[in-house]
């Protein structure tokens, strides 16, 4: 028999007052029902237990557990019985039992019992084999097996996005944010005990799945803590990475590795469950041999007055030294002040420059800072720069009040 | 859950096979040992491939997602896979393959002992699955089969009644004619029927009282025949007169200027008005047998006698009410024209006397817009008739005749024998007295198919038998309370739908029929609602059983609203309803009381229709209000709270809620909340999966309180589970034996047959004792399925 957790008998309250018919007649029927609350017996909810009565289901990550029990219902005392649980999955055999030492006898109606457990960590067809070998009194030896097939599904779906938050202005960090969508396509409600990313060794995470407010930080769920079938739940995470990675030539290129969600739930009276996600990977954003960032630019600026930015340029090739063109080019909106197509003179690998710029808008509004192009000499290469950065532009009335 | 089962099939079907096979490898190798080989279900694939990928599988998780589930079963190769695919075609399947499985345990058991063993404790293990009984966390899918059944099972019995039916109808149609020529007959036919009800309070004093009280009109008790009555009652013919019977109170109040001084009580049926239980209805004091006699003797010809003494009665053809009305489809009448014999409404004594405090503190209801007009037009047309549309009256009649049975008995017959059949006694509907004090008798019995039985002839004595419904009709406040009764009985037993078919045609309980105020001349000044606002909770809580939680909720909310009213009306100093009645300070604070906590018990059904429907969040806070109406229960109420949250698997929350409890519990001392403390710290280990401390909590328990039934079952459901399938059926046998009258729960005997399954193949005659316990000491409500013998 599987054993999952018992779960707890409710009843239907039926109540009358004292000037009805049956007078407390209900009443007293409901207070001498073993399986009300005494005091309360309405409450439906009762405190009897009643055992499993079907296989149910059983989900990946979750705890398998069985009672199995071998009684002697013949009237003759057999000998040496030796029980044996094994699991078969789709890729391995599991033994499961407790011992595998034999029994010296097993008396009529008598039985040996043992309850096994395993951690489901296989989807698909699972075969729960029993086998018993023991000896009779004539000491003919006998063997049978038993085969309970069962099929392990699975509890969530997870799906997971990054974002690249790159105009992070006060640092040059490049923090990345995880929004992980998880669903409960259980049968039953799920409470989540436990999500947590476990970062890889690059990255710092800070979870961003609370709220805090004057001293006490707060669920983003509120006060729902489960989740109801197919119901899903975003959990959002920042990542950092490590100082010492982000020192590094302060590029993070290609594919990275970022870390693993940690699940932990719990169903029916603490049956408890547990997932990984394998490591998910991040393609780092391309930036090509030549990274522009932003290191300081105002939020909001007059209109037709011009303004000052810094732009930090980067060489991100491995060996190579760059000699760089710097080329403006005007926009409807944003129109560059100074020279373009001058030198920027030569930049070595893993090194950067700094470059203050000055530029006014012609129209009001949210105006994105684009037309920058960066021409490599040697190789005859143009990166383009657009959507560089967002102003707000205001009429200089405004912006004085 | 189909999955499950078709998965179990397939275990189940392939394992068969195996088994076979399996014999034949033994009988070939005759060493036997535990080999390492893979099962020969599956093809090369199964070849186990060692240990290393453990980890990696479990972390591959996001990889294991992306896979086709289920279908990607690899075991291909086999034999068996013909045999899966049929098993997963459905439950149908699955009979066919039991009946296979039996016939191998036939075979085989010859060939091999040993076979036979291994084939019954394996359909025995199999049957888990299968057996999906009620109780469980899927209550309603299993609950709707059950009721299905129960109405197929009825189905014929209703065409059997039919025959017998004809004879009501031919009272009814002899009756229309009969008044055609005394009109006056109509009123006492009528008001004869509800007589069986009064017999509630069968006191001795009313007996000896009775005859003087009839004497002085000649009157003699009668009834319309009931179609269920006539085969049943046996007693001898008496000679009585054949005259018509009016309500005796009535015919008191009319006809005699001795009575005049009577209580104005008299007019109502008696038991709600605990006032005047006595002295109300005469009626309630003649004995049965002698109305069922005058009833054999033919309820047709009495109706043709009339009663010339009464000439108030000229002048109202319509008073007898609907029941008498020539043509069902002309809508019938209320009592206005009763109005001009009847000074009632001007005689104070009546008015000030019936309009009893009790009374309007009990039947207050704010009727809705509609019925409140109706109702404010049948009061003020005095002398015109006040015409109402056929679709707003209530007429309602029993929608299945008999669910009369005993399912004890009938597995007695099958598993035990007719012998020990016989054995079993229980009372049925014919075994007690035809009256209310039968009728508890039958409901403390635990007989409550009986009971609806009896409620059903009860009301059939009021008009509103099977075949009644769309026919007008009288209602009276027993007339409700027998319907209440009925329709909770049958919630208790389950019959969901049929509660739902019979409860359907009373509507949303608010027609204008339902109200005192439509019966001025019945109920003079008496005001308010019929229907006990018990039956309201009923009504409103029924839907959730049938799988529409939110009907229930809507419904719940508007009786909420009511109730809120009604306590906003009395705190502003009105009465109930709104009106501006002088009411002393005792008796608003009783009514205060009252309907406090007739919210509360609304919020009460509120908090578990959402726990039903697995709203947890708004359920909790349902609770939490409910505390509030009933401050008594907090303990109990912050554990089941904590036990809701041990359900969802949040065992923190759960820990607080525990820890509330024994703050709360911390002031009060005493063997209850004691009790209470240390079970909700066995449920908190229970959560931590740490069943042996739970045991150890539950058994403390029991050794503070040994006859506490929930420690002991739990106790024992906590041994399974450590591994001691003989010590816990031995606690839960001996509790059965030691009390079995308050052990034999459904719950506990479920208990006790899953794990006689489980512990042997031998389970059926265990079972089959259960049920000769059952037998000695339950009524024909309890529910067989706990013992699984199907």
């Amino acid at each position: 028999m599987r054993l999952t957790k018992p779960t707890l008998f409710t009843n239907i309250p039926v109540t009358c007052e004292e000037r009805d018919l049956p007078g407390n007649l209900f009443n007293q029927l409901m207070k001498d029902d073993p399986s009300t609350v005494k005091g309360a017996e309405t409450l439906m909810l009762g405190e009897m237990l009643t055992l499993p009565q079907n296989f149910g289901n059983i989900f990946l990550g979750e705890t398998f557990s069985s009672y199995i029990s071998v009684h002697n219902d013949s009237n003759q005392v057999v000998k040496d019985i030796l029980v044996k649980a094994d699991l078969q999955t789709s890729s391995q055999r599991l033994n499961l039992s407790a011992s595998s030492a034999a029994v010296a006898e097993l008396k009529p109606d008598c039985c040996i019992d043992d309850v096994i457990h395993h951690e489901v960590k296989e989807i698909g067809t699972h075969i729960l084999v029993c086998a018993v070998s023991y000896t009779t009194q004539t000491g003919e030896k006998m063997y049978f097996r038993k085969f309970f097939k069962f099929q392990v599904l699975k509890p969530l779906d997870v799906k997971t996005k990054f974002y690249n938050a790159e105009s992070d202005l006060s640092s040059v960090t490049d923090e990345v944010f995880l929004e992980a969508q998880i669903q409960n396509i259980t049968t039953s409600p799920m409470f989540m005990e436990k999500v947590s990313l476990e970062p890889s060794m690059m990255y710092s995470v800070a979870e961003l799945n609370t709220v805090d407010t004057v001293g006490k930080s707060e669920s983003t769920f509120g006060a729902r803590t489960y989740l109801q079938p197919m119901d899903t739940r975003q959990y959002l995470y920042c990542l950092k990475p490590k100082q010492e990675f982000a020192e590094k030539a302060g590029v993070i290129k290609g594919v990275t590795v970022i870390g693993k969600l940690d699940i932990v739930w719990k169903t029916n009276l603490g049956e408890r469950g547990r997932l990984q996600t394998s490591q998910l990977q991040r393609m780092a954003p391309g930036y090509g041999d030549v990274r522009l960032s932003l290191e300081t630019i105002p939020d909001t600026v007059n209109l037709e007055e011009p303004f000052d930015i810094t732009c930090k340029i980067t060489n991100c090739s491995s060996e190579r030294t760059m000699d760089l063109v710097l080329e403006m080019c005007n926009t409807n909106s944003i129109h560059w002040c100074g020279v373009s197509g001058r030198q920027l003179g030569k930049l070595h690998p893993s090194s950067s420059l700094h470059l203050a710029l000055t530029l006014l808008s012609s129209v009001q509004g949210l105006q994105s800072v684009s037309g920058l192009r960066l021409t490599d000499t040697f190789l005859k290469r143009t990166y383009e720069y657009d959507d560089i950065a967002q102003v707000c532009v205001v009429s200089s009335g405004v912006k004085q009040s | 859950m189909q999955n499950n089962e078709s998965n179990a099939k397939d275990a189940k079907s392939t394992s068969d096979e195996d088994d076979n096979r399996d014999i034949v490898q033994q009988k070939t190798q005759e060493e036997i040992l535990f080999h390492e080989e893979t099962i020969d279900l599956g093809g090369d694939e199964f070849e186990s491939e060692g240990n290393e990928t453990v980890s990696e599988d479990s972390n591959n998780f996001v990889d294991k997602l992306n896979e086709q589930m289920m279908e990607s079963v690899i075991i291909s190769d086999s034999p068996n896979n013909s045999e899966d695919d049929t098993g997963e075609l459905g439950c149908l399947q699955e009979i066919v393959e039991q009946m296979e499985a039996k016939d191998n345990k036939k075979t085989e058991a010859e060939v091999d002992k040993e076979e036979f063993l291994s084939n019954e404790s394996e359909t025995e293990h199999e049957e888990t699955p299968k057996d999906i009984s009620e109780i469980g966390t899927d209550d309603q899918a299993s609950l709707k089969e059950e009721s299905i059944q129960e109405a197929v099972k009825e189905e014929p019995k209703m065409e059997n009644n039919i025959s017998v039916d004809k004879k009501p109808n031919n009272i009814d149609e002899s009756k229309p004619e009969d008044q055609i020529s005394p009109p006056s007959t109509s009123k006492p036919s009528s008001e004869a029927e509800p007589i069986p009800v009064c017999t509630i309070f069968s006191q001795a004093n009313n007996v000896s009282t009775q005859p003087q009280l009839f004497l002085p009109d000649g009157f003699e008790p009668q009834m319309v025949k009931s179609p269920s009555f006539g085969s049943i009652i046996e007693t001898p013919v008496k000679s009585n007169p054949q005259v018509v019977q009016p309500s005796p109170s009535l015919s008191k109040f009319f006809g005699d200027t001795v009575n005049t001084n009577t209580l104005a009580s008299d007019f109502f049926d008696s038991f709600t008005t605990s006032n005047f239980i006595s002295v109300s209805n005469p009626n309630a004091s003649s004995s049965v047998p002698e109305q069922m006699s005058s009833l054999a003797n033919g309820g047709d010809g009495s109706c043709a006698s009339s009663n010339p003494t009464f000439p108030v009665r000229n002048g109202r053809p319509e008073a007898g009410g609907p029941p008498s009305s020539l043509e069902v489809t002309q809508s019938p009448k209320p009592f206005s024209q009763i109005q001009a014999v009847f000074a009632g409404s001007d005689d104070p004594f009546a008015t000030a006397l019936n309009m009893s405090e009790l009374d309007r503190r009990n039947d207050a209801w704010l009727p809705s817009e509609e019925t409140r007009n109706v109702l404010i037009s049948v009061a003020t047309q005095q002398y015109s008739t006040v015409f109402i549309d056929k679709e707003n009256l209530t007429m309602p009649g029993l929608k299945f005749d008999n669910i009369q049975g005993d399912a004890v008995k009938e597995l007695m017959l099958r598993f035990l024998g007719e012998q020990a059949a016989v054995k079993r006694q229980v009372l049925n509907t014919s075994s007690v007295e035809q009256s209310f004090v039968g009728l508890k008798q039958l409901i403390s019995s635990k007989n409550w198919r009986a009971a609806v039985d009896l409620c059903g002839r009860l009301l059939t004595a009021h008009g509103q038998g099977y075949k009644k419904s769309g026919q007008p009709a009288n209602h009276t406040t027993d007339s409700l309370q027998l319907w209440f009764v009925r329709l909770a009985l049958l919630v208790k037993l389950n019959l969901f739908q049929n509660a739902e078919m019979e409860f359907e045609q009373f509507g949303n309980l608010d027609q204008p029929d339902l109200y005192y105020e439509y019966y001025p001349h019945v109920y003079p000044g008496r005001k308010g609602s019929m229907v006990p606002f018990s039956m309201r909770i009923l009504h409103a809580e029924l839907p959730q059983y049938l799988g529409n939680p939110q009907e229930s909720l809507d419904r719940l909310h508007s009786m909420k609203i009511i109730c809120a009213k009604i306590l906003e009306n009395l705190e502003q100093g009105l009465a109930e309803d709104g009106s501006m009645t002088n009411i002393t300070q005792e008796n608003r604070q009783a009514s205060v009381q009252l309907w406090r906590s007739r919210l509360g018990r609304v919020m009460y059904s509120m908090a578990n229709c959402l726990l039903m429907m697995k709203d947890y969040v708004l359920a909790v806070d349902a609770y939490h209000t409910v505390i509030k109406y009933y401050p008594q229960q907090e303990p109990q109420l912050l554990s089941g709270i904590g036990r809701i949250f041990l359900q969802i698997g949040d065992i923190k929350t759960a820990e607080k809620y525990f820890q509330d409890v024994e703050k709360v519990t911390h002031k009060l001392d005493g063997l209850q909340s004691q009790i209470m403390v240390l079970m909700n710290r066995a449920f908190l280990h229970l959560g931590q999966n740490n069943f042996s401390e739970a045991h150890r909590f539950f058994t403390e328990i029991l050794r503070i309180d040994s006859s506490n039934a929930v420690a002991n079952n739990n106790a024992a459901v906590c041994l399974l589970y450590l591994g001691k399938l003989k010590d816990s059926l031995r606690q839960l046998e001996g509790m059965v034996q030691q009390d079995p009258k308050h052990y034999l729960h459904e719950s506990v005997l479920f208990n006790l047959t899953t794990m006689y399954e489980l512990e042997s193949s031998r389970s059926m005659q265990k079972k089959q004792a259960l049920l000769e316990a059952v037998a000695i000491k339950e009524g024909d409500s309890f529910n067989t399925q706990c013992l699984k013998l199907g």
